[in-house]
């Protein structure tokens, strides 16, 4: 089975909400002190497929990458954590591209690749969470999608997997190729690479092209566009209720918490 | 008579001494294998330099070989192996002349040093060697300590020892009751037994008794002999050697490093991987239990067990391969063991001859983490956020400057000629309650005058957790960046709160080429207020009392500077038992504060009941593991009483404050 | 045309998301001047039509069994291209969020998820979201039509009664046999069982607790009360009054709650750090100066024993109007 899987590297999103600055020109989140780290759905998807070969081998298992230069740093891991190759396309024009532009780069390196029963994407990205990239893929390469899967194998003629819904969890059966969202699980946390692995993989190849390498011409009209990035002001001071009585005070706390249940 | 010429008849009453040469070669052969097939053994190690500075190794083996101090610490164990030891030197040394006299034609054993030292304090010795027996089987048998390792091979050594002097002293007194010896009341111990056998036994009984002793006597020396090698009786050669290699540098500085370029395998999971002297420390135990009687995890019920991994690979060293697998062959070296380790060497501060257990302890765990992967789930959310984010605190909402609010503390970059870098440290500047003690050590340097600069949203951890979890690549990375960062800004003086990068930036930064003057705060402080730049005035009357950080006190010797503190702040000071180089550890290091014990298993809380007990108000603490285990482990004992912990920086402040 | 269009996806009812959902469109339709359609797709329940027709102009029921994700893309695809519309709305359930990029694509349109408001500026859609795990506020404008959103329809007011309902149709469409996905089992997760990690409200003690059985008599009830799961602090887990399973902190689970309510919890950083991704934090708490509230939406100062006890009587009054 030729799986490929799509790794994003992004701004750390444990930074301490207070060292957080936002860029208000550039509508994009300032890299200041923070790491880049690799997108923790993405390292999921990879820990999925690195599972499924354990289990099923005769696996080949890709990392594609599509983001600036340092997103090698996220591709090397994967190599170490034993992906069998990399490769990397460089954004060398705007800087946060909208999910289609994402998905129609991805598409033309997975055709540029060769041909994958399996593409696994992360569900949605750490930084702007859009979650359409699996989706978009999808209809680019004309596959099916399955998404918020958390568990998958081979089965007679196709996959067999399990996803995450809201009230529960759905099992499908489904044909290669397909393209499936994953999402988080007690058994797909990521493996930490063996420290010699993290070695070796400084010294393997990898794939890189620029967007004109891949020949990607971008659409005329944009997909959409960010107008407006902003810090909401946070209510750091706690809002102590009210009331001349434990009753009344009791009374108005109530009513904040259902406030917020209700809305769920 | 002329006490100058007193002396005896070597071999009285015996003949064909050839059979004695005869017997001796085979003995001494098989001795001499037993040793030869160790050392062997301890060479295939990997190598190790511990043959520096000659005089102080001679010094350390005057001091712990020969007048066997540490033996003595334990005041029971300590006399009845003195008397037993030098029981056998002085018999040795005696049975050494008897041979010059007797095979080299020398004339040593004459008059008075015949009477004085030949008889009578060979016969002392003697008692002194069969009380001590007495002694030793008191313990072994009545007593029972648990620290004991229980086998037949002891009781076979103490019997055979008791038996081959016993014989001494029958040999005596049978030939001065046969010969009517004239200097007899110079051997106390063999005139007795003449004067008890002379009654009851024939001139010709005694004769033949001595004589089939004196054999017996000899088949038994040389079967103790040969057989000497093959048990822990080894430790009589063994120990001084590996007293005589110790390792030099404070207890903190016990770690090994890697050279990543050239090592084929990371970490030890093989007694070839061990250096030789590892090796050598196997062969040096002497089963005296103390290590495991001391540690933190075996002490409130864990598997862990210092003395049971040496005596366990010693055991695998003798009869296995040395590349066979070692960790998980034996319960002792079980993962799960393994991981019960806060790296707090008690172990080696009480070993009498120097064993270095908790780097073995180490080399495994780095075997586990980084050939395998495999290590607690806790730890690796703590190496993660290392590599992610230069700190141990996964999910921590600080930053690594929030203490210092409404602080006029600036950056190192900002300030001319800074005296000290107030290096603040991941639990200083990312753990709520430690963010007030660098407030406090930071106010105090300013109330001193100190012109001192932190490196604030720069700093990254020392590395020490990956270091003790067993990640030596992911700490020689923290540690060379560290070095690079601190040379950039010229830092001279390094003052930090935290014993775990003060240990760090002292013994392990110059191998990286970071040469740095590095304090504990309280070593500073303590210099600030005996230079009159801090005058701090105890206001309080709570009674306080000091827990010894492990890696301030029995990894680096600092004891006395945060107890000048203490009582600067408090006139009422009082000392928990299991203090100084006792220090029992709090249970937070090792990588162990991000581990959940069992509830019923926790080292903090095991020195909270201690803490609690002594009736203080006040715990002293100087480190932010120490802060968080003591403060966890103080509040899950459910006593009527609060006990505050205050680290030694806030009690100062609050001392220097009020003025 | 310039319609709205809602879309509900094997709705078992017409609940709170859906009425939401129905609000937003109306509003939005209001501001184009356009018409309000709701798509219902294969309604599990008859008569959700007629509901649904009671707050929009026209029902198009498609029945296509239960969903399947290829068919009812393509159901969706066919029906929504035959109204032309300006912006198809969804709510955030499993389905939708998972038709909603691929719908875009096949119309032509753009797609945004997570939306939390709608508004018109200057003839383009605008929608405003949480990003960077709820750090920062994006608006963005679509730049195609049509906009296909999934929404925080939950949060939305709902839409007003029309004096005379909508038209309901229901539409037969020949959509292609598309197998190459299937579901073939569907589990419903019974409330215990739910995880703490995913869990939306929860309920959680601390040291000042005291002991074992007031997590038992009074927390227990009142999460039970709230749909909640239970949790606590490192120190009350030491103590043995609860299993380490309900550990929340730095060592322990981290949550992502819509509400975290710590009770007796001083809120120290270890254990902030296992809630830092919660939306909302309120504390009861004796002491004013505890670090808990400096993280909190709202707090209240007073014992605990004092506070819960009446608070369950009122929430549960509450909870009893609302319905």
């Amino acid at each position: 089975m030729n799986i490929l899987v799509c790794i994003k590297q992004i701004l750390d999103p444990e930074i301490p909400a207070r060292e957080f600055r936002v860029d208000a020109a550039k509508h994009e989140a300032e890299r200041g002190n923070a790491n880049l780290v690799t997108n923790i759905f993405c390292e999921n998807a990879l820990e999925t497929a690195l599972q499924f070969r354990e289990a099923f081998s005769d696996t080949k298992i890709t990392v594609l990458s599509f983001g600036a230069a340092t997103a090698e740093d996220s591709l090397r891991k994967a190599l170490a954590m034993k992906a069998d190759a990399a490769a990397l396309v460089i954004n060398d024009k705007t800087s946060n591209p909208d999910p289609l532009t994402v998905a129609q780069v991805l598409a033309a390196a997975i055709r540029k690749l060769g041909s994958f029963d399996l593409i696994m994407v992360g569900r949605e990205a750490g930084d702007w969470g859009a979650g359409q990239t699996a989706g978009l893929l999808a209809e680019e390469l004309r596959m099916p999608c399955v998404s918020f899967v958390d568990r998958l194998e081979p089965m007679n003629g196709g996959l067999r997997m399990n996803r995450q819904t809201d009230s529960g969890c759905e099992v499908l059966e489904a044909q290669t190729p397909l393209v499936v969202s994953i999402t988080n699980d007690e058994h797909n946390v990521p493996r930490i690479p063996k420290v010699r692995d993290v070695m070796m993989s400084y010294r393997q190849p990898m794939t890189q092209w620029t967007l004109a390498d891949l020949g990607y011409e971008s659409e005329e009209d944009k997909y959409y566009e960010i107008v407006d990035l902003s810090i909401p002001r946070k209510e750091s001071r706690c809002e102590f209720v009210t009331g001349d009585t434990l009753d009344e005070r009791v009374e108005s706390l109530a009513k904040r918490i259902t406030e917020v249940t209700s809305a769920l | 008579m002329n006490p100058a010429g007193a002396t005896r008849q070597i071999y009285w009453n015996i003949s064909h001494i050839w059979v004695m040469y005869v017997l001796l070669l085979p003995a001494l052969a098989i001795f001499v294998y037993g040793f030869y097939r160790q050392i062997a053994k301890w060479r295939r190690g990997t190598p190790a330099a511990r043959f520096d500075q000659p005089r102080k190794r001679l010094e350390l083996v005057c001091k712990h070989a020969l007048a066997q101090r540490r033996t003595a610490r334990d005041l029971y164990a300590g006399t009845f192996h003195r008397f037993i030891s030098y029981g056998f030197v002085v018999l040795t040394i005696a049975t050494t002349v008897v041979a010059l006299d007797a095979d080299f034609g020398t004339a040593i054993m004459r008059g008075h040093f015949y009477l004085y030292f030949q008889s009578l304090i060979v016969d002392l010795f003697g008692v002194l060697v069969l009380a001590g027996v007495g002694l030793a089987a008191i313990r072994r048998y009545l007593a029972r300590p648990k620290k004991l390792v229980y086998t037949d091979e002891a009781t076979w050594l103490l019997a055979l020892i008791s038996l081959i002097c016993l014989q001494g002293f029958l040999l005596e007194g049978w030939r001065i009751a046969a010969t009517n010896d004239p200097w007899a009341s110079y051997s106390p111990v063999g005139n007795l037994v003449a004067r008890i056998s002379l009654p009851v036994m024939s001139e010709s009984t005694l004769q033949t008794a001595h004589r089939f002793t004196w054999w017996f006597h000899l088949l038994l020396s040389f079967g103790v002999l040969a057989w000497f090698p093959y048990t822990k009786m080894m430790h009589v050669f063994t120990a001084p050697l590996n007293i005589y290699t110790a390792q030099l540098r404070p207890l903190g500085a016990s770690l090994k490093h890697i050279d990543f370029e050239k090592t084929e395998s990371f970490g030890v999971n093989s007694l070839a991987a061990f250096t030789w002297k590892d090796l050598l420390d196997l062969d040096a135990c002497t089963e005296c239990g103390r290590c495991t009687a001391v540690c933190p995890a075996h002490t409130v019920g864990k598997e862990l067990s210092p003395r049971d991994i040496v005596l366990e690979l010693r055991d695998a060293m003798h009869s296995d391969g040395l590349t066979t697998p070692i960790i998980g062959s034996t319960p002792a070296t079980s993962p799960n063991a393994l991981w019960q380790c806060t790296t707090c060497v008690a172990c080696m501060q009480v070993c009498p001859v120097f064993i270095e257990q908790m780097p073995k302890i180490v080399d495994m765990r780095r075997f586990l983490v980084m050939e395998e992967s495999e290590f607690p789930e806790s730890m690796q959310q703590a190496i993660t956020s290392l590599e992610k984010r230069g700190h141990p605190f996964s999910g921590t909402n600080a930053t690594r400057i929030d203490w210092a609010d409404g602080l006029n503390v600036k950056h190192i970059s900002e300030v001319q000629d800074a005296e000290v870098l107030l290096w603040v440290g991941c639990g200083g500047a990312l753990i709520e309650r430690n963010q007030k003690v660098t407030r406090s050590t930071a106010q105090l340097l300013d109330r001193a005058g100190i012109r001192f600069a932190i490196l604030g949203r720069d700093e990254k951890c020392s590395g020490d957790p990956a270091r003790r979890i067993g990640n030596e690549f992911l700490y020689e990375m923290l540690a060379k960046e560290n070095v690079e960062k601190l040379k950039k800004h010229n830092v001279k003086k390094v003052v930090t709160s935290c014993p775990h990068c003060f240990n760090a930036f002292r013994n392990e930064y110059p191998h990286f080429g970071g040469n740095f003057e590095v304090y504990h705060h309280s070593e500073y402080l303590a210099r600030l207020v005996s230079e009159g730049k801090l005058k701090p005035i105890a206001t309080t009357k709570e009674s306080v009392t000091f827990h010894d950080p492990c890696y301030l006190g029995r990894q680096n010797d600092v004891y006395d500077a945060p107890r000048q503190l203490v009582q600067i702040s408090s006139k009422a000071t009082v000392e928990m038992a299991r203090s100084r180089e006792k220090s029992f550890c709090c249970g937070g290091g090792g990588g162990m504060s991000f581990v959940d014990e069992p509830p019923d298993k926790r080292v903090n809380q095991e020195r909270a009941r201690e803490a609690l007990a002594t009736g203080a108000d006040v715990l002293a603490v100087g480190c932010p593991f120490c802060m968080t285990m003591m403060e966890d482990g103080i509040n899950a004992q459910r006593g009527d009483r609060e006990m505050r912990v205050m680290d030694i920086a806030e009690l100062l402040w609050e001392a220097s404050d009020a003025v | 045309m310039n319609d709205v269009v809602i879309c509900l996806l094997n709705p078992t009812s017409f609940d709170r998301a859906a009425q939401g959902l129905a609000g937003a469109g109306r509003r939005l339709a209001e501001e184009l001047n356009a018409q309000l359609t709701a798509i219902v797709l294969s309604p599990q329940v008859p008569g959700i039509a007629r509901e649904v027709a009671e707050v929009v102009d026209k029902v198009i029921v498609v029945d296509q069994g239960e969903y399947q994700p290829e068919p009812a893309l393509s159901a969706l695809t066919e029906t929504c291209s035959q109204q032309s519309p300006a912006a198809v709305l969804f709510g955030n359930d499993t389905y939708s969020q998972e038709v909603t990029p691929r719908l875009a694509y096949r119309l032509g349109g753009a797609a945004v998820g997570d939306v939390v408001e709608v508004t018109i500026h200057e003839q383009a859609l605008r929608v405003s979201r949480q990003v960077y795990g709820g750090k920062a506020q994006a608006t963005i404008e679509l730049k195609r039509t049509p906009a296909v959103l999934w929404t925080r329809s939950r949060s939305f007011v709902p839409a007003n009664r029309l004096s005379e309902p909508g038209s309901v149709t229901e539409l037969s469409l020949e959509i292609p046999i598309d197998t190459r996905t299937r579901i073939v089992e569907r589990k419903r997760e019974s409330q215990s069982e739910q995880r703490l990690e995913e869990a939306r409200v929860i309920v959680s003690g601390g040291r000042g607790i005291g002991g074992p059985e007031p997590f038992n008599d009074e927390l227990k009830p009142l999460a039970e009360l709230l749909g909640a799961q239970l949790a606590a602090s490192r120190a009350a887990c030491d103590a043995g009054w609860v299993p380490p399973t309900l550990q929340v902190g730095q060592t322990g689970k981290k949550v992502t709650p819509d509400l975290y309510l710590a009770i007796a919890i001083t809120g120290a950083s270890q254990h902030m750090a296992g809630i830092s991704e919660a939306k909302n934090i309120a504390a009861i708490n004796t002491d004013p100066d505890a670090p808990i509230f400096k993280h909190c939406r709202f707090g209240i100062v007073e014992d605990y024993r004092k506070v819960v006890p009446l608070l369950r009587q009122k929430l549960q009054a509450l909870q009893n109007s609302q319905r």
